[in-house]
């Protein structure tokens, strides 16, 4: 794949590895952007390679999930250092973005914060971004049988606690 | 509550949020254009660092005839001035 159509490509998926950068920051969209920034560095500079073993989609969501991950533990010595944790440093949620979502958005995503976060990732994975079992378990990095146990029992959980709680 | 109600929330939820996703050209570009600042801010220290260096060379050199080496006052011991000259000696016989 030369440059050109794999920029194409990526460009494409920008929305979903947005939304997935989301996921993997913890919806913070400041946290999102610098991560998929640095995806699309280590993508330019060849840091990180596709080589074609799986689909674009799950090696750009595994890239994503390794430099979010990376980054949170930048940051989290970072704040340790500087005594940042003591305090409530959340990123806030900004009154235009809060109006934009749905009641039913707020319910969900509200509950799959509580899920695990193995849980959480396999069934945005597939739920949220159209990917397989199979593929969610390469983009995160795990076994397809450890996927599917954190699948089953964080969907088992979500729809416990979303029961009659989302609105059509 | 089944998998299809699910499957409605969460694309409902993915339509919000990548409806606010940023530009893609504004996160896909190469480090160079991205980094212009950084080079010309490089590039002022650079320049900032070698000017401070040079700065010394740029002062008159003192010519070598006018120079006079600081330990040049030991040179001075007493009776020199009798070393300088010749000695007259029909002067004695005189």
């Amino acid at each position: 794949m030369d440059r050109a159509e794999l920029e194409r490509e990526i460009e494409q998926l920008h929305g979903s590895s947005f939304g997935w950068a989301l996921s993997c920051c913890g919806r913070n969209r400041d946290d999102a952007e610098e991560v998929l920034q640095d995806v699309y560095v280590k993508i330019l500079d060849g840091k990180a390679r596709f080589d074609g073993r799986s689909s674009l989609k799950t090696w750009l969501f595994a890239v994503i999930r390794r430099t979010a991950a990376g980054q949170a533990r930048r940051r989290f010595v970072r704040e340790v250092l500087t005594a940042k944790w003591a305090r409530n440093d959340e990123a806030p949620i900004t009154p235009e973005a809060a109006a934009q979502d749905s009641q039913r958005s707020t319910t969900l995503l509200a509950a799959v914060q509580r899920l695990a976060k193995r849980q959480r990732e396999v069934l945005e994975l597939v739920f949220y971004h159209d990917l397989t079992i199979e593929e969610a378990a390469e983009a995160m990095q795990v076994s397809i049988g450890s996927a599917r146990v954190h699948y089953h029992r964080g969907k088992k959980q979500l729809l416990a606690q979303l029961n009659g709680r989302l609105s059509p | 509550m089944n998998d299809a109600s699910l499957r409605d929330a969460f694309a409902e939820l993915r339509a919000q949020e990548t409806a606010r996703a940023p530009r893609f050209d504004r996160l896909w570009r190469p480090p160079a254009a991205r980094r212009p600042l950084v080079a010309w801010a490089f590039a002022v220290m650079v320049l900032i660092v070698a000017s401070l260096m040079l700065w010394p060379h740029h002062s008159e050199k003192p010519s070598i005839t006018a120079w006079h080496a600081p330990t040049d006052f030991l040179l001075a011991t007493p009776g020199r001035e009798l070393l300088q000259s010749t000695p007259d000696l029909g002067g004695y016989r005189r």
